[in-house]
Protein backbone atom coordinates (compact mmCIF):
# COMPACT_ATOMS: atom_id res chain seq x y z
CA UNK A 1 0.00 0.00 0.00
CA UNK A 2 1.29 3.21 -1.08
CA UNK A 3 1.82 6.10 1.70
CA UNK A 4 -1.01 8.23 0.38
CA UNK A 5 -3.49 5.07 0.63
CA UNK A 6 -2.23 4.59 4.20
CA UNK A 7 -3.04 8.16 4.16
CA UNK A 8 -6.45 8.62 3.04
CA UNK A 9 -7.65 5.17 4.68
CA UNK A 10 -6.61 7.00 8.22
CA UNK A 11 -8.42 10.33 7.37
CA UNK A 12 -11.22 8.37 6.94
CA UNK A 13 -11.08 5.91 9.86
CA UNK A 14 -8.89 6.88 12.69
CA UNK A 15 -9.61 9.89 14.93
CA UNK A 16 -7.75 13.06 14.58
CA UNK A 17 -5.44 13.02 17.21
CA UNK A 18 -2.10 12.74 15.68
CA UNK A 19 0.13 14.98 13.34
CA UNK A 20 2.05 13.05 11.67
CA UNK A 21 5.26 12.81 9.43
CA UNK A 22 4.88 11.98 5.98
CA UNK A 23 6.33 9.14 6.19
CA UNK A 24 5.36 4.96 6.47
CA UNK A 25 7.51 3.18 8.10
CA UNK A 26 7.92 -0.32 7.33
CA UNK A 27 10.96 -2.21 8.80
CA UNK A 28 13.64 -1.19 11.38
CA UNK A 29 16.49 -3.23 12.71
CA UNK A 30 18.95 -1.91 14.67
CA UNK A 31 19.43 2.10 14.71
CA UNK A 32 17.84 1.82 10.88
CA UNK A 33 14.57 2.50 9.58
CA UNK A 34 13.13 1.54 6.09
CA UNK A 35 9.74 3.52 4.65
CA UNK A 36 7.69 2.04 2.39
CA UNK A 37 10.23 3.20 -0.81
CA UNK A 38 12.55 1.24 0.92
CA UNK A 39 14.41 4.78 1.71
CA UNK A 40 17.00 4.29 4.90
CA UNK A 41 16.47 6.32 7.94
CA UNK A 42 18.90 6.87 11.04
CA UNK A 43 16.29 6.99 14.26
CA UNK A 44 17.38 8.34 16.78
CA UNK A 45 14.25 8.78 18.15
CA UNK A 46 13.47 5.50 19.14
CA UNK A 47 9.72 6.08 19.11
CA UNK A 48 10.32 8.18 22.02
CA UNK A 49 12.69 5.89 23.62
CA UNK A 50 10.40 2.79 23.68
CA UNK A 51 13.15 0.98 21.11
CA UNK A 52 16.07 1.83 23.24
CA UNK A 53 17.98 -1.33 22.13
CA UNK A 54 17.38 -0.43 18.50
CA UNK A 55 14.63 -2.03 16.24
CA UNK A 56 14.10 -5.60 16.52
CA UNK A 57 16.58 -6.26 19.08
CA UNK A 58 17.55 -10.31 18.43
CA UNK A 59 17.12 -10.88 22.49
CA UNK A 60 13.40 -9.09 23.02
CA UNK A 61 12.52 -10.64 19.57
CA UNK A 62 13.53 -14.33 20.62
CA UNK A 63 11.36 -13.60 23.90
CA UNK A 64 8.74 -12.20 22.82
CA UNK A 65 8.61 -15.38 20.30
CA UNK A 66 9.22 -17.67 22.65
CA UNK A 67 6.53 -16.59 25.05
CA UNK A 68 4.23 -15.84 22.77
CA UNK A 69 4.47 -19.29 21.58
CA UNK A 70 4.04 -20.90 24.87
CA UNK A 71 1.58 -18.79 27.07
CA UNK A 72 0.31 -15.08 25.76
CA UNK A 73 -2.49 -14.04 28.52
CA UNK A 74 -4.39 -15.53 31.00
CA UNK A 75 -4.90 -12.36 33.76
CA UNK A 76 -3.69 -10.94 36.98
CA UNK A 77 -6.38 -13.98 38.74
CA UNK A 78 -3.46 -16.26 38.32
CA UNK A 79 0.32 -16.76 39.13
CA UNK A 80 3.22 -16.22 35.91
CA UNK A 81 6.98 -16.45 36.43
CA UNK A 82 7.74 -14.03 34.03
CA UNK A 83 5.78 -10.99 36.16
CA UNK A 84 7.30 -12.41 39.39
CA UNK A 85 10.62 -12.62 37.72
CA UNK A 86 10.31 -8.83 36.16
CA UNK A 87 9.11 -7.39 39.93
CA UNK A 88 12.14 -8.82 41.34
CA UNK A 89 14.46 -7.43 39.09
CA UNK A 90 12.83 -3.98 38.84
CA UNK A 91 12.56 -3.95 42.84
CA UNK A 92 16.09 -4.82 43.22
CA UNK A 93 17.63 -2.82 41.05
CA UNK A 94 15.45 0.56 42.35
CA UNK A 95 13.70 1.16 45.57
CA UNK A 96 13.59 -1.95 46.92
CA UNK A 97 9.82 -2.05 47.53
CA UNK A 98 6.96 -3.17 45.16
CA UNK A 99 5.74 -3.51 41.76
CA UNK A 100 2.46 -2.67 40.07
CA UNK A 101 2.40 -3.51 36.18
CA UNK A 102 0.77 -1.59 34.02
CA UNK A 103 0.19 -1.43 29.91
CA UNK A 104 2.02 2.09 29.68
CA UNK A 105 3.39 4.95 31.27
CA UNK A 106 0.46 6.89 31.91
CA UNK A 107 -0.95 4.29 33.83
CA UNK A 108 2.21 3.04 35.77
CA UNK A 109 1.70 7.40 36.73
CA UNK A 110 -2.01 6.49 37.75
CA UNK A 111 -1.08 3.71 39.80
CA UNK A 112 1.96 6.36 41.60
CA UNK A 113 -0.99 8.87 42.06
CA UNK A 114 -3.51 6.54 43.60
CA UNK A 115 -0.69 5.13 46.20
CA UNK A 116 -0.25 8.88 47.03
CA UNK A 117 -3.84 9.63 47.69
CA UNK A 118 -4.16 6.41 49.76
CA UNK A 119 -0.69 7.32 51.41
CA UNK A 120 -1.94 10.23 52.56
CA UNK A 121 -5.26 9.31 53.31
CA UNK A 122 -3.63 7.10 56.14
CA UNK A 123 -2.04 10.00 57.39
CA UNK A 124 -5.11 11.52 58.23
CA UNK A 125 -5.32 14.17 55.01
CA UNK A 126 -8.96 14.33 53.65
CA UNK A 127 -8.08 16.29 50.78
CA UNK A 128 -4.33 15.58 49.27
CA UNK A 129 -2.86 17.55 46.53
CA UNK A 130 0.13 16.28 44.74
CA UNK A 131 2.45 18.94 43.35
CA UNK A 132 4.64 19.11 40.31
CA UNK A 133 6.61 21.28 38.37
CA UNK A 134 4.80 23.45 35.07
CA UNK A 135 6.01 21.82 31.80
CA UNK A 136 5.89 18.36 33.46
CA UNK A 137 4.61 15.21 31.45
CA UNK A 138 2.92 12.40 33.27
CA UNK A 139 0.35 11.23 30.47
CA UNK A 140 -2.75 11.81 28.95
CA UNK A 141 -5.17 10.17 30.87
CA UNK A 142 -7.56 12.04 34.25
CA UNK A 143 -5.46 11.78 37.04
CA UNK A 144 -1.94 12.17 35.17
CA UNK A 145 -3.31 14.72 32.76
CA UNK A 146 -3.94 16.46 36.13
CA UNK A 147 -0.32 16.19 36.86
CA UNK A 148 0.60 17.68 33.94
CA UNK A 149 -0.16 21.72 33.89
CA UNK A 150 0.52 22.46 30.05
CA UNK A 151 -2.02 19.87 28.87
CA UNK A 152 -4.58 20.45 32.10
CA UNK A 153 -5.57 23.95 30.90
CA UNK A 154 -7.35 22.64 28.07
CA UNK A 155 -10.97 23.50 29.36
CA UNK A 156 -12.75 21.63 27.01
CA UNK A 157 -12.10 18.63 28.42
CA UNK A 158 -12.60 19.89 32.22
CA UNK A 159 -13.66 19.63 34.52
CA UNK A 160 -10.15 18.20 35.73
CA UNK A 161 -9.22 15.80 38.69
CA UNK A 162 -8.79 18.12 41.35
CA UNK A 163 -6.14 18.26 44.49
CA UNK A 164 -3.39 18.91 41.85
CA UNK A 165 -1.18 22.19 41.65
CA UNK A 166 1.83 23.30 39.68
CA UNK A 167 5.23 25.57 40.44
CA UNK A 168 7.73 26.88 37.86
CA UNK A 169 10.35 24.60 36.80
CA UNK A 170 13.46 24.96 39.40
CA UNK A 171 11.94 27.31 41.38
CA UNK A 172 12.92 26.27 44.98
CA UNK A 173 11.00 29.01 47.29
CA UNK A 174 7.49 27.79 45.15
CA UNK A 175 8.14 24.29 45.65
CA UNK A 176 8.72 24.70 49.36
CA UNK A 177 5.45 27.09 49.81
CA UNK A 178 3.44 24.88 47.57
CA UNK A 179 4.36 21.47 50.13
CA UNK A 180 2.19 21.45 52.99
CA UNK A 181 0.40 19.55 55.33
CA UNK A 182 -1.91 18.42 52.55
CA UNK A 183 0.82 17.25 49.99
CA UNK A 184 0.24 14.13 49.20
CA UNK A 185 2.90 13.66 46.96
CA UNK A 186 5.36 15.70 44.95
CA UNK A 187 5.49 13.96 41.08
CA UNK A 188 8.04 15.45 39.36
CA UNK A 189 10.16 14.17 36.24
CA UNK A 190 13.69 14.45 37.33
CA UNK A 191 14.51 15.63 33.34
CA UNK A 192 11.52 16.93 31.84
CA UNK A 193 11.60 14.98 28.58
CA UNK A 194 8.09 15.97 26.76
CA UNK A 195 9.23 20.30 27.62
CA UNK A 196 12.62 19.43 25.44
CA UNK A 197 14.95 18.14 27.77
CA UNK A 198 15.30 19.89 30.74
CA UNK A 199 17.01 18.77 33.92
CA UNK A 200 15.27 19.44 37.41
CA UNK A 201 18.64 21.77 38.98
CA UNK A 202 20.29 19.46 42.14
CA UNK A 203 19.02 21.98 44.44
CA UNK A 204 15.05 21.62 43.32
CA UNK A 205 15.56 18.33 43.75
CA UNK A 206 17.06 18.62 47.41
CA UNK A 207 14.44 20.76 48.00
CA UNK A 208 11.60 18.44 47.26
CA UNK A 209 13.31 15.99 49.05
CA UNK A 210 13.35 18.05 51.97
CA UNK A 211 9.72 19.08 51.75
CA UNK A 212 8.63 15.84 51.36
CA UNK A 213 10.40 14.44 54.55
CA UNK A 214 9.29 17.44 56.79
CA UNK A 215 5.72 16.71 55.49
CA UNK A 216 5.65 12.88 55.25
CA UNK A 217 4.95 13.11 51.18
CA UNK A 218 6.22 10.91 49.01
CA UNK A 219 8.70 11.97 46.23
CA UNK A 220 7.51 10.60 42.93
CA UNK A 221 9.75 10.36 40.29
CA UNK A 222 8.35 9.95 36.74
CA UNK A 223 10.84 7.48 34.55
CA UNK A 224 9.36 6.81 31.81
CA UNK A 225 11.52 8.85 29.75
CA UNK A 226 14.71 8.91 31.71
CA UNK A 227 14.54 5.16 33.21
CA UNK A 228 16.33 1.93 31.77
CA UNK A 229 19.76 3.20 30.60
CA UNK A 230 18.33 6.07 28.95
CA UNK A 231 20.97 8.49 30.81
CA UNK A 232 23.84 6.25 31.20
CA UNK A 233 22.54 5.05 34.25
CA UNK A 234 19.62 2.28 34.91
CA UNK A 235 17.58 4.90 36.37
CA UNK A 236 18.21 8.92 35.80
CA UNK A 237 17.88 9.40 40.34
CA UNK A 238 21.20 8.03 40.54
CA UNK A 239 22.68 10.61 39.39
CA UNK A 240 21.15 13.20 41.59
CA UNK A 241 21.60 13.61 45.20
CA UNK A 242 17.67 12.74 46.14
CA UNK A 243 16.27 8.72 46.20
CA UNK A 244 12.61 8.95 45.41
CA UNK A 245 10.00 7.01 47.13
CA UNK A 246 7.88 5.85 44.34
CA UNK A 247 9.11 5.40 40.49
CA UNK A 248 7.30 5.22 37.30
CA UNK A 249 8.69 2.99 34.33
CA UNK A 250 7.45 2.60 30.33
CA UNK A 251 8.71 2.96 27.27
CA UNK A 252 12.09 1.05 27.13
CA UNK A 253 11.12 -1.02 29.68
CA UNK A 254 9.67 -3.46 26.94
CA UNK A 255 11.22 -2.58 24.42
CA UNK A 256 9.03 -1.90 22.00
CA UNK A 257 6.12 -3.74 24.04
CA UNK A 258 3.89 -2.02 25.54
CA UNK A 259 4.55 -2.37 29.47
CA UNK A 260 4.65 0.36 32.65
CA UNK A 261 5.58 -0.25 36.09
CA UNK A 262 5.21 1.61 39.40
CA UNK A 263 8.30 0.17 41.81
CA UNK A 264 7.69 1.74 45.65
CA UNK A 265 10.28 2.21 48.12
CA UNK A 266 9.99 0.34 51.47
CA UNK A 267 7.54 3.00 52.75
CA UNK A 268 4.76 2.87 50.45
CA UNK A 269 5.23 -0.91 49.53
CA UNK A 270 2.06 -1.70 51.69
CA UNK A 271 -0.29 0.90 50.79
CA UNK A 272 -2.23 -0.24 48.14
CA UNK A 273 -4.45 -3.60 49.20
CA UNK A 274 -6.63 -6.16 47.25
CA UNK A 275 -9.01 -4.12 45.34
CA UNK A 276 -7.74 -0.94 44.84
CA UNK A 277 -6.09 -1.21 41.74
CA UNK A 278 -6.28 -3.64 38.91
CA UNK A 279 -5.78 -4.39 35.46
CA UNK A 280 -6.47 -6.69 32.52
CA UNK A 281 -3.84 -7.13 30.58
CA UNK A 282 -1.19 -5.73 32.78
CA UNK A 283 2.11 -7.44 33.35
CA UNK A 284 1.18 -10.74 31.06
CA UNK A 285 3.64 -12.73 30.03
CA UNK A 286 4.52 -11.47 26.61
CA UNK A 287 5.25 -8.17 28.11
CA UNK A 288 7.00 -9.08 30.90
CA UNK A 289 9.14 -11.26 28.94
CA UNK A 290 10.46 -8.72 26.56
CA UNK A 291 11.09 -6.44 29.78
CA UNK A 292 13.19 -9.09 31.29
CA UNK A 293 15.16 -9.49 28.34
CA UNK A 294 15.52 -5.82 28.01
CA UNK A 295 17.05 -5.75 31.37
CA UNK A 296 19.45 -8.48 30.52
CA UNK A 297 20.89 -6.24 28.40
CA UNK A 298 20.34 -3.14 29.55
CA UNK A 299 21.34 -3.52 33.13
CA UNK A 300 25.26 -4.04 32.53
CA UNK A 301 27.94 -1.05 33.83
CA UNK A 302 29.57 -1.75 30.33
CA UNK A 303 26.68 -0.77 28.51
CA UNK A 304 25.76 2.42 31.01
CA UNK A 305 29.51 3.30 30.75
CA UNK A 306 29.19 3.75 27.44
CA UNK A 307 26.23 5.45 27.14
CA UNK A 308 27.52 8.23 28.87
CA UNK A 309 30.73 8.51 26.73
CA UNK A 310 28.63 8.38 23.32
CA UNK A 311 26.38 11.29 25.45
CA UNK A 312 29.31 12.91 25.80
CA UNK A 313 30.98 12.25 22.26
CA UNK A 314 27.01 13.47 20.69
CA UNK A 315 26.89 16.60 22.69
CA UNK A 316 30.22 18.12 21.88
CA UNK A 317 29.55 17.40 18.56
CA UNK A 318 26.68 19.27 18.35
CA UNK A 319 28.30 22.39 20.46
CA UNK A 320 30.72 22.49 17.86
CA UNK A 321 28.17 23.24 14.83
CA UNK A 322 26.70 26.69 14.03
CA UNK A 323 23.27 27.47 15.17
CA UNK A 324 23.56 25.16 18.02
CA UNK A 325 23.13 27.52 21.32
CA UNK A 326 23.45 24.87 24.33
CA UNK A 327 22.75 21.07 24.66
CA UNK A 328 20.94 19.73 27.57
CA UNK A 329 19.98 16.44 29.06
CA UNK A 330 22.51 13.18 30.29
CA UNK A 331 23.41 10.11 28.24
CA UNK A 332 21.49 9.60 25.25
CA UNK A 333 18.89 11.73 26.11
CA UNK A 334 20.25 15.15 24.66
CA UNK A 335 18.07 18.19 23.95
CA UNK A 336 19.62 20.85 21.31
CA UNK A 337 19.09 24.40 22.19
CA UNK A 338 19.03 25.81 18.96
CA UNK A 339 19.96 29.46 18.35
CA UNK A 340 17.46 32.34 17.48
CA UNK A 341 15.96 32.44 14.15
CA UNK A 342 15.53 28.96 13.26
CA UNK A 343 12.74 27.10 12.83
CA UNK A 344 12.98 24.08 14.69
CA UNK A 345 9.98 22.54 13.08
CA UNK A 346 11.48 23.05 9.87
CA UNK A 347 14.83 21.41 10.55
CA UNK A 348 12.92 18.61 11.79
CA UNK A 349 11.41 18.14 8.78
CA UNK A 350 14.52 18.36 6.39
CA UNK A 351 16.60 16.02 8.61
CA UNK A 352 13.85 13.79 8.21
CA UNK A 353 14.15 14.17 4.07
CA UNK A 354 17.90 13.28 4.60
CA UNK A 355 17.42 10.48 5.83
CA UNK A 356 17.86 11.46 10.10
CA UNK A 357 14.49 10.78 12.47
CA UNK A 358 14.09 13.60 15.18
CA UNK A 359 11.46 15.05 17.51
CA UNK A 360 10.95 19.39 18.00
CA UNK A 361 9.22 18.70 21.42
CA UNK A 362 8.94 22.27 22.02
CA UNK A 363 10.45 25.74 19.85
CA UNK A 364 13.49 26.18 18.86
CA UNK A 365 14.71 22.69 20.40
CA UNK A 366 15.88 19.22 18.70
CA UNK A 367 15.06 15.65 21.25
CA UNK A 368 17.71 13.29 20.12
CA UNK A 369 16.68 9.97 21.66
CA UNK A 370 19.24 7.51 19.93
CA UNK A 371 19.62 3.56 20.51
CA UNK A 372 21.51 2.91 23.50
CA UNK A 373 23.76 0.81 21.37
CA UNK A 374 24.14 3.06 18.72
CA UNK A 375 28.00 3.22 17.39
CA UNK A 376 30.36 6.06 17.51
CA UNK A 377 30.06 6.86 13.58
CA UNK A 378 26.24 6.70 13.83
CA UNK A 379 26.48 10.18 15.74
CA UNK A 380 29.25 11.35 13.44
CA UNK A 381 26.68 11.11 10.91
CA UNK A 382 23.65 12.52 12.92
CA UNK A 383 26.00 15.48 13.79
CA UNK A 384 26.91 15.80 10.15
CA UNK A 385 23.31 15.71 9.04
CA UNK A 386 22.58 18.23 11.38
CA UNK A 387 25.18 21.00 10.52
CA UNK A 388 24.08 20.29 6.42
CA UNK A 389 20.57 21.07 7.58
CA UNK A 390 21.50 24.26 9.45
CA UNK A 391 23.47 25.35 6.78
CA UNK A 392 21.11 25.02 4.50
CA UNK A 393 18.34 26.53 6.61
CA UNK A 394 17.17 30.37 5.82
CA UNK A 395 17.18 32.02 9.60
CA UNK A 396 14.25 34.42 10.13
CA UNK B 1 13.99 -94.70 -14.64
CA UNK B 2 15.92 -96.80 -12.08
CA UNK B 3 16.89 -95.17 -8.27
CA UNK B 4 19.69 -95.78 -6.62
CA UNK B 5 19.79 -97.68 -3.26
CA UNK B 6 20.76 -95.73 -0.49
CA UNK B 7 19.54 -97.46 2.51
CA UNK B 8 22.85 -100.03 1.32
CA UNK B 9 24.93 -101.36 4.05
CA UNK B 10 28.28 -98.55 4.89
CA UNK B 11 31.60 -100.19 3.41
CA UNK B 12 34.80 -100.52 5.97
CA UNK B 13 35.95 -97.75 4.33
CA UNK B 14 33.24 -95.45 4.64
CA UNK B 15 32.95 -96.75 8.63
CA UNK B 16 36.79 -96.05 9.29
CA UNK B 17 35.96 -92.47 7.57
CA UNK B 18 32.71 -91.52 10.04
CA UNK B 19 34.89 -92.42 13.15
CA UNK B 20 38.03 -90.15 11.91
CA UNK B 21 35.20 -87.67 11.31
CA UNK B 22 33.90 -88.57 14.73
CA UNK B 23 36.86 -87.37 16.22
CA UNK B 24 37.77 -84.20 14.57
CA UNK B 25 34.49 -83.13 15.41
CA UNK B 26 35.10 -84.41 19.21
CA UNK B 27 38.38 -81.84 18.83
CA UNK B 28 36.70 -79.32 17.46
CA UNK B 29 34.43 -79.16 20.39
CA UNK B 30 36.94 -79.33 22.91
CA UNK B 31 39.21 -76.95 21.41
CA UNK B 32 35.78 -74.37 21.14
CA UNK B 33 34.75 -74.89 24.60
CA UNK B 34 38.51 -74.24 25.94
CA UNK B 35 38.30 -71.05 23.25
CA UNK B 36 35.16 -70.10 25.40
CA UNK B 37 36.04 -70.82 28.84
CA UNK B 38 39.50 -68.76 27.62
CA UNK B 39 37.07 -65.74 26.38
CA UNK B 40 35.33 -66.00 30.32
CA UNK B 41 38.00 -65.78 31.98
CA UNK B 42 39.44 -62.94 30.30
CA UNK B 43 35.97 -60.95 30.67
CA UNK B 44 35.94 -61.56 34.46
CA UNK B 45 39.50 -60.12 34.95
CA UNK B 46 38.66 -57.38 32.55
CA UNK B 47 35.44 -56.98 34.76
CA UNK B 48 36.72 -57.11 37.86
CA UNK B 49 39.99 -54.84 36.76
CA UNK B 50 36.65 -52.37 35.45
CA UNK B 51 35.48 -52.54 39.01
CA UNK B 52 38.55 -52.15 41.03
CA UNK B 53 39.42 -48.79 39.17
CA UNK B 54 35.90 -47.60 39.30
CA UNK B 55 35.61 -48.04 43.35
CA UNK B 56 39.27 -46.63 43.44
CA UNK B 57 38.18 -43.37 41.48
CA UNK B 58 34.93 -43.36 43.74
CA UNK B 59 36.72 -43.00 46.66
CA UNK B 60 39.23 -40.74 45.46
CA UNK B 61 35.99 -38.42 44.38
CA UNK B 62 34.46 -38.83 47.53
CA UNK B 63 37.72 -37.77 49.53
CA UNK B 64 38.02 -34.83 47.45
CA UNK B 65 34.53 -33.75 48.03
CA UNK B 66 34.75 -34.85 51.54
CA UNK B 67 37.74 -32.11 51.70
CA UNK B 68 36.18 -29.86 49.90
CA UNK B 69 32.76 -29.23 51.96
CA UNK B 70 35.03 -29.29 55.27
CA UNK B 71 36.91 -26.39 53.50
CA UNK B 72 33.26 -24.81 52.62
CA UNK B 73 31.66 -25.22 56.25
CA UNK B 74 34.87 -23.46 57.28
CA UNK B 75 34.18 -20.78 55.00
CA UNK B 76 30.66 -20.55 55.87
CA UNK B 77 31.11 -20.31 59.60
CA UNK B 78 33.88 -17.49 59.12
CA UNK B 79 31.47 -15.28 56.72
CA UNK B 80 28.59 -15.93 59.17
CA UNK B 81 30.85 -14.44 62.16
CA UNK B 82 32.04 -11.44 60.11
CA UNK B 83 28.31 -11.20 59.54
CA UNK B 84 27.36 -11.37 62.88
CA UNK B 85 29.78 -8.62 63.87
CA UNK B 86 28.96 -6.40 60.99
CA UNK B 87 25.12 -6.25 62.46
CA UNK B 88 26.51 -5.77 65.96
CA UNK B 89 27.91 -2.98 64.75
CA UNK B 90 25.23 -1.36 62.66
CA UNK B 91 23.28 -2.35 65.63
CA UNK B 92 25.44 -0.09 67.32
CA UNK B 93 25.14 2.62 64.89
CA UNK B 94 21.96 2.65 65.10
CA UNK B 95 21.85 3.09 69.09
CA UNK B 96 23.57 5.50 69.15
CA UNK B 97 21.82 7.32 66.24
CA UNK B 98 18.86 7.13 68.14
CA UNK B 99 20.30 8.56 70.93
CA UNK B 100 20.95 11.71 69.27
CA UNK B 101 17.44 11.79 68.07
CA UNK B 102 16.25 12.36 71.83
CA UNK B 103 17.52 16.23 71.00
CA UNK B 104 15.61 16.49 68.12
CA UNK B 105 12.37 18.21 67.84
CA UNK B 106 9.24 16.70 68.03
CA UNK B 107 8.14 16.85 64.31
CA UNK B 108 11.27 15.04 63.62
CA UNK B 109 10.59 12.58 66.54
CA UNK B 110 7.28 12.18 64.62
CA UNK B 111 8.70 11.12 61.14
CA UNK B 112 11.50 8.72 62.91
CA UNK B 113 8.89 5.77 62.52
CA UNK B 114 8.46 6.08 58.52
CA UNK B 115 10.73 4.23 56.70
CA UNK B 116 13.41 5.56 55.19
CA UNK B 117 14.30 6.43 51.83
CA UNK B 118 18.08 6.17 52.68
CA UNK B 119 18.01 2.80 54.53
CA UNK B 120 20.67 2.30 52.45
CA UNK B 121 22.75 4.91 53.59
CA UNK B 122 21.57 5.78 57.03
CA UNK B 123 24.15 7.67 57.83
CA UNK B 124 24.01 10.16 55.15
CA UNK B 125 20.23 10.55 56.10
CA UNK B 126 21.06 11.76 59.56
CA UNK B 127 23.52 14.06 58.04
CA UNK B 128 20.87 15.39 55.26
CA UNK B 129 18.04 15.83 57.64
CA UNK B 130 20.16 18.20 59.67
CA UNK B 131 20.54 21.00 57.73
CA UNK B 132 16.72 21.61 57.10
CA UNK B 133 16.77 22.09 60.96
CA UNK B 134 19.81 24.52 61.13
CA UNK B 135 17.71 26.67 58.28
CA UNK B 136 20.66 25.90 55.84
CA UNK B 137 20.16 25.99 52.35
CA UNK B 138 19.87 22.33 50.36
CA UNK B 139 23.10 21.67 48.77
CA UNK B 140 25.06 20.54 51.58
CA UNK B 141 27.78 17.51 51.68
CA UNK B 142 24.81 15.74 52.19
CA UNK B 143 23.01 15.85 49.40
CA UNK B 144 26.52 15.54 47.74
CA UNK B 145 27.41 12.23 49.85
CA UNK B 146 24.06 10.64 48.82
CA UNK B 147 24.65 11.82 44.87
CA UNK B 148 28.25 10.42 44.72
CA UNK B 149 26.76 7.21 46.24
CA UNK B 150 24.29 6.74 44.26
CA UNK B 151 26.23 7.30 41.03
CA UNK B 152 29.08 5.03 42.39
CA UNK B 153 26.88 2.05 42.97
CA UNK B 154 25.59 3.20 39.22
CA UNK B 155 28.87 2.24 38.40
CA UNK B 156 30.10 5.52 37.65
CA UNK B 157 33.86 6.27 37.71
CA UNK B 158 35.53 8.86 40.33
CA UNK B 159 36.34 11.10 37.28
CA UNK B 160 32.63 11.25 36.12
CA UNK B 161 31.60 11.40 39.84
CA UNK B 162 34.34 14.23 40.60
CA UNK B 163 32.92 15.92 38.11
CA UNK B 164 29.24 15.89 38.85
CA UNK B 165 30.11 17.06 42.40
CA UNK B 166 31.98 20.27 41.37
CA UNK B 167 29.33 20.90 39.26
CA UNK B 168 26.97 20.50 41.27
CA UNK B 169 27.62 21.42 44.50
CA UNK B 170 30.55 23.94 43.84
CA UNK B 171 32.79 21.39 45.71
CA UNK B 172 36.10 21.89 45.54
CA UNK B 173 37.54 19.72 47.92
CA UNK B 174 35.84 16.20 46.65
CA UNK B 175 38.93 14.15 47.72
CA UNK B 176 36.98 13.05 51.74
CA UNK B 177 33.85 12.36 49.74
CA UNK B 178 35.16 10.13 47.04
CA UNK B 179 37.53 8.55 49.69
CA UNK B 180 34.72 7.79 51.99
CA UNK B 181 32.93 5.86 48.97
CA UNK B 182 35.56 4.84 47.03
CA UNK B 183 38.45 4.38 49.35
CA UNK B 184 41.45 6.06 49.16
CA UNK B 185 43.30 7.08 45.25
CA UNK B 186 45.96 4.88 45.45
Amino acid sequence: MSLAATQALEDRYLMRTYRRAPVDFVRGEGPLLWDADGKEYLDFLTGISVCSLGHCHPAVVAAVQEQAGRLMHVSNLFYTEPMARLAERLSESSLGGRVFFANSGTEANECAIKVARKHAHGRGIAAPEIVSFESDFHGRSYGALAATPGLARNEALGPMLPGFRAVPRNDVAALREAVGERTAAVLIEPIQGEAGIHPISDEALLAARQACDESGALLIFDEIQTGMGRTGSLWAYEQTPVRPDVLTSAKALGGGVPIGACVTGPAAADVLEPGDHGSTFAGGPVATAAALAVLDVVDDPALLRRVRELGQQLRDGLLALDGVAETRGRGLMVGVGLENGIDAQALGADLLRRGLVVNVPAPATLRLLPPLLVESSHLEQAVGLIGESLLGLSRT
Amino acid sequence: MRRKDRSATPTPLAADTAERLAAIVEAAERAAVSVIDDAERQARRQLDDAHSEAERLVGDRLAALSELTDSLIVQAEAIGEQSRQLVSSLEEARRQLEGGDEQEPADRRQLAGRPSHLSAVASVEDDRSEPAERGEQPGTPAGARLLATQMAVSGSSREEIEKRLRNGFDIEDTGSILDAILGPEE
